[in-house]
């Protein structure tokens, strides 16, 4: 269920800064309240902001909540702190009229009464709840004193005496004609409770979220047993109950932030899965309330606030309403409407399905009833699309009741007469029949059965397929005595084109772009969805290029292909999740520096899900998008058509020889003879005395008893590390060496020699020799050797620095 | 990589063991054991025995170890990075210090250890003790999400280092000098302009290779003084330049 992608306006606010939203009772103004400025939204163009009015405060506004009656829907009530101000908006400037202080501690709710457009509950941590006239600013009409501080306050929605305001994880229900004590208690929760919201419907229902990652449903007379609980993963921070049908919208508090930024739409009588979620906001939704689309329609919105600093409008299609039951619940403006049409609908229908029951077996004539039927039930449903009183008793009934008219390439053959049903659907090249018959007592735990006829031209593969969607899909209806003939043909018809989609994306590939094709194609269900990567936004962004060191000397490297030079650092993304808003629909002409990937719809995007989901796709994509917005936005559109081209090039994957920046030279390794037996000959390779030319095997020539050789800074011989020069066999120690040249580039010594340029130039002729001739003394040759030959860092560096004898 | 084992970890929170055989891959094992993203794996040095290290994005790293008769045996180290782990390095089997300490009778225990970095911006190094796997230190340096760590190789000498690098753009180096490897000194390599997605230490552990969302690769190396020079520069963007820097080969 939840896959389904709801169209969805996104308005991005990022300079509001705002915490807190709310929708005000007419539903055409929304007020986004920040630390800084208040800002009142036309819902109607929600990327504009009709108003801005600054505020000086150190305090974040807590809560906001415009007066839900219509008489004073100007007026609106925001916390911050311990006070609660009450403003007016009107004629397009917004005033303070009131400022309600009395609490002593930080405000957390705020509650306008739903009967008296004057009163208005504000709780706090102060462990007082108090009820305001707002005529009267002074002093709180009355008090409600709890012994712990409360995180919520509501009045019921019915009964106009009763609050309930909920403390950690209890609830209080109070009575404030009886201020002194609540009069009902509720340990509801062992954690805190988050939210709190009283059923629409039944006086004396309420439901709670809390931290323990349930909500619970209580009939405020039982308190000791909630009437039903829903679990979920995280801790639940709002549960409200829907304006229409038994739904509930539950969000939760983001664990570590897990990409558990959606809004999850539930029917309260089946808590064991969400009916729907919605996906789109990139961090956790602050706040959430309706709005009735407008005064004619059935329609609701969903208006959500995030910290991604969007505000999105959700829009719940009757499919979705339907799905909450809200075909139990007509709100009264429709309700004279569906009073006259279902009774001479189901009249005229049961009339003709009468007349084909007396017909019996005359096939044609039975096909034109059938499909006058149906030409008639697509008119009503045209007409009204959520009028669908109650459930269907009959099989004819359901069958008057399919309204598949959205589907174009279903075709339908109801025969009530003999239980069952003929479905031809034609996906591009395949075509599928399919019988569905109903047993004597369907719908109630009996499903019906399917059968493919001819003529279908799918294999058995994904016939079996499509039977196990259709069985399963069926029994989950039939199993809460619910038909399911509708629900099979969309699910028939979904999983048609989600298993042959390898024939779609070979037909595209041959009409590589063409709009008119892909505004036919329905939306994909995005594949990755199920595994949420693209909702989780600490998974990090894929590498797209890198190197790394192989063992043989070889560093390979990869790379996307290079568009072209760019070197902005904020266009590297940072996490996987930005894929995911790839697919949303932005409002055209929104800030456009912050929402670089936004801008994707997928109505224009490419025709197959491989591409729409590519990294390399999405570089290209983004500089391709870069360079249309350079030559103005209005061109967007055909820009994309003349620009398209498959993808082509990829990254390369290069390996380059690293050997010369290594400080290992294979043929010296191989030139090194390593002799166990004869280890002091091998020591022997090397020096002589600076003197008289003779071997030496110590600090001291044996021949001539002087240093064998002298450092020429300080004079000392050199035992450890050391540096001569190749043309003036001048040298000394290492260090010393070093920090001469790094200045000078004569000999120390005086002798003339300009010893930089001179092994500069015999290194690079003889560099092999260059190894034999540096210069240790012989106790600490093997050790240096090794060292300096293989691994020492500081070594080959110094060499290298030194210029005396670079080993690289 | 491991002989003719290849380790490869998915979006798809599978890390999959592939092996070929005569000239084609299958897959050998399959584990499911994350519940997110898996980010990173590293084989063990062979010294260790068929040994992998798994990081993911549930915050959770696993070392898989092969039993020899086919079935893998997993340890899982939960909540190791909270948010998720996005890097694994083992640190080579040498124990720091063995070239040049004197023989002694009996040759010194390897301690398995590994490095990791993470969400919360931090490398943990985790060591085995009794067969589990502890943490034995936190590394705090990093101002963002680290992207990849590298234990550099070691031949014995009684250091060693660390490499890591970050959202942020900085690559950091961790030096500790002791063979016990309870003191790590941070170093910034460099500070990038753009987030640097990847390191990797030379088989020599003395050249860095680093590379990022600039589409670039630059290679590092530690100057007698202690300060990191970039010793080549390879914008691809702009095609190779073979007189200076590595030459490519076809």
């Amino acid at each position: 269920m939840a896959a389904r992608w709801n169209e969805n306006i996104v308005a991005e606010h990022r300079d509001l800064q705002a915490n807190a939203m709310s929708v005000d009772c007419t539903g055409q103004f929304a007020i986004l309240a920040g630390k800084r400025v208040w800002a009142v939204i036309n819902l109607d163009t929600p990327q504009d902001v009709v108003k801005k009015l600054s505020r000086q405060s150190r305090w974040e506004v807590s809560v906001v909540e415009w007066n839900p009656h219509v008489l004073q829907k100007n007026l609106f009530a925001a916390t911050s702190n311990q006070s609660a101000d009450i403003w007016s908006w009107a004629d397009g400037c917004g005033r303070q009229i009131a400022s309600l202080k009395a609490h002593t501690r930080v405000i957390s709710d705020v509650n306008w009464s739903c009967f008296d457009s004057n009163m208005l509950a504000t709780c706090s941590v102060d462990t007082y709840i108090y009820l305001w006239d707002i005529r009267d600013s002074r002093k709180p009409a009355s008090a409600l004193s709890a012994v712990a501080g409360a995180a919520q306050v509501k009045w019921n929605k019915i009964d106009s005496n009763y609050i309930a305001t909920a403390h950690d994880g209890d609830i209080r229900i109070w009575d404030h004609r009886k201020n002194s004590t609540p009069v009902q208690y509720i340990a509801a929760h062992l954690s805190k409770i988050h939210g709190l919201d009283w059923e629409p419907k039944q006086e004396l229902c309420l439901a709670t979220s809390s931290q323990d990652g349930t909500v619970k449903f209580w009939d405020v007379t039982s308190p000791r047993q909630p009437q039903s609980t829903l679990n979920s993963t995280a801790p639940v921070w709002r549960a409200r109950y829907t304006p229409f049908g038994n739904g509930l919208v539950t969000i939760v508090v983001p664990q570590l932030r897990r990409g558990e930024n959606s809004l999850l739409l539930w029917n309260t009588d089946n808590l064991s899965v969400p009916m729907h979620t919605f996906i789109g906001h990139s961090d956790v939704v602050l706040e959430f309330q309706w709005r009735k689309f407008n005064e004619d329609s059935t329609d609701y919105q969903l208006v959500t606030w995030s910290r991604d600093h969007t505000l999105r409008l959700w829009k719940i299609d009757p499919h979705l309403q339907k799905l909450c039951g809200a075909e139990e619940f007509i709100d009264d403006v429709h309700r004279d409407m569906v009073s006259i049409s279902p009774g001479s609908r189901h009249s005229s229908i049961s009339g003709v399905a009468i007349e084909k029951t007396s017909l019996g077996s005359d096939k044609e004539q039975t096909g034109s009833a059938v499909e006058e039927i149906n030409e008639k039930v697509k008119n009503v449903s045209s007409s009204a699309t959520t009028v669908t009183a109650g459930q269907p008793q009959t099989l004819q009934q359901e069958f008057s009741l399919v309204n598949v008219s959205d589907i174009t390439n279903v075709k339908l053959d109801l025969d009530a007469m003999h239980r069952s049903c003929k479905v031809t659907s034609v996906h591009v090249n395949n075509m599928v029949t399919l019988n569905v018959s109903f047993p004597a007592n369907y719908p109630n735990n009996a499903a019906p059965d399917f059968t493919f006829t001819k003529p279908t031209n799918i294999d058995t593969k994904t016939k079996s397929k499509l039977l196990k969607i259709l069985q399963e899909t069926s029994h989950q209806h039939v199993k809460r005595n619910r038909t399911c003939l509708e629900p099979c043909i969309r699910k028939l018809v979904t999983g048609l084109e989600t298993l042959t989609v390898d024939d779609k994306v070979q037909d595209s590939s041959q009409t590589p772009y063409n709009l008119q094709n892909v505004s036919v194609v329905k939306q994909p269900v995005m594949p990755i969805i199920s595994y949420g990567s693209y909702r989780d936004h600490n998974i990090p962004f894929p590498r797209t290029s890198g190197a790394r060191f192989c063992s043989v000397g070889k560093l390979v490297v990869f790379m996307r292909p290079v568009v072209k030079k760019s070197s902005n650092p904020e266009n590297t993304p940072r996490s996987l999740s930005v894929l995911g808003t790839f697919r949303t629909l932005p409002i055209k002409g929104m800030a456009s520096q912050t929402s670089q990937y936004n801008i994707y719809n997928t109505n224009l995007g490419s025709p197959t899900r491989d591409v729409e989901v590519s990294i390399s796709n999405y570089y290209k994509d983004r500089d391709r998008e870069r360079k249309i917005r350079g030559r103005g936005s209005s061109k967007h559109k055909r820009g994309w058509e003349v620009d398209y081209v498959k993808p082509t090039s990829s990254g390369l994957v290069t390996v380059y020889d690293i050997e010369i920046v290594l400080p290992i030279h294979k043929t010296l390794a191989q030139n090194y003879v390593l002799d166990h037996n004869d280890i002091p000959g091998m020591c022997k390779f090397g020096t002589l005395c600076q003197h008289c030319h003779r071997e030496v095997k110590g600090a001291h020539c044996v021949e001539c008893k002087r240093y064998s050789f002298q450092c020429a800074i300080c004079h000392v011989a050199v035992k450890g590390s050391s540096n001569f020069c190749l043309s003036c066999r001048h040298g000394g120690h290492s260090h010393h060496m070093l920090e001469w040249f790094q200045t000078q580039d004569v000999c120390p010594t005086g002798c003339g020699c300009y010893c930089m340029q001179e092994d500069f130039q015999l290194y690079g002729r003889e560099r092999t020799d260059s190894f034999s001739r540096s210069g240790h003394t012989g106790r600490e040759r093997t050790d240096s050797f090794g060292r300096s030959g293989i691994t020492s860092r500081e070594r080959a560096d110094s060499y290298g620095k030194s210029g005396f004898s670079n080993f690289l | 990589m491991f002989g003719n084992l290849l380790a490869s970890c998915s979006y798809d929170r599978k890390v999959i063991i592939w092996k070929e055989t005569n000239g084609t891959w299958d897959a050998l094992h399959e584990c499911n054991n994350h519940d997110s993203s898996v980010n990173s794996v590293c084989w063990a040095p062979h010294e260790f025995g068929l040994m992998l290290v798994c990081g993911s994005s549930d915050g959770a790293i696993s070392v898989l170890s092969s039993a020899g008769d086919g079935t893998w045996e997993t340890k899982k180290v939960n909540n190791a990075h909270t948010i998720g782990c996005n890097a694994v390095s083992w640190a080579p089997a040498v124990v720091p210090g063995s070239l040049i300490e004197q023989p002694s009778a009996q040759k010194p225990i390897t301690v398995k250890r590994f490095v990791s970095g993470g969400c919360d911006n931090l490398v943990k190094i985790w060591k085995e003790e009794e067969g589990q796997w502890k943490e034995e230190q936190k590394l705090e340096a990093h101002s963002d999400w680290v992207r990849d760590v590298a234990w550099a190789p070691s031949i014995g000498l009684p250091h060693s280092t660390i490499a890591s690098c970050s959202q942020d753009g900085r690559v950091i180096i961790w030096t500790s000098d002791d063979s016990t490897g309870s003191m790590w000194t941070p170093k910034i390599l460099h500070k990038f302009n753009d987030v640097v997605w990847h390191v990797s230490w030379s088989i020599t552990g003395n050249i860095l290779a680093v590379s990022g969302g600039d589409n670039k690769v630059s290679l590092w190396k530690e100057s007698l003084e202690g300060q990191w020079v970039c010793v080549s520069d390879v914008n691809k963007g702009q095609g190779q330049q073979p007189s200076e820097g590595p030459q490519a080969e076809q």
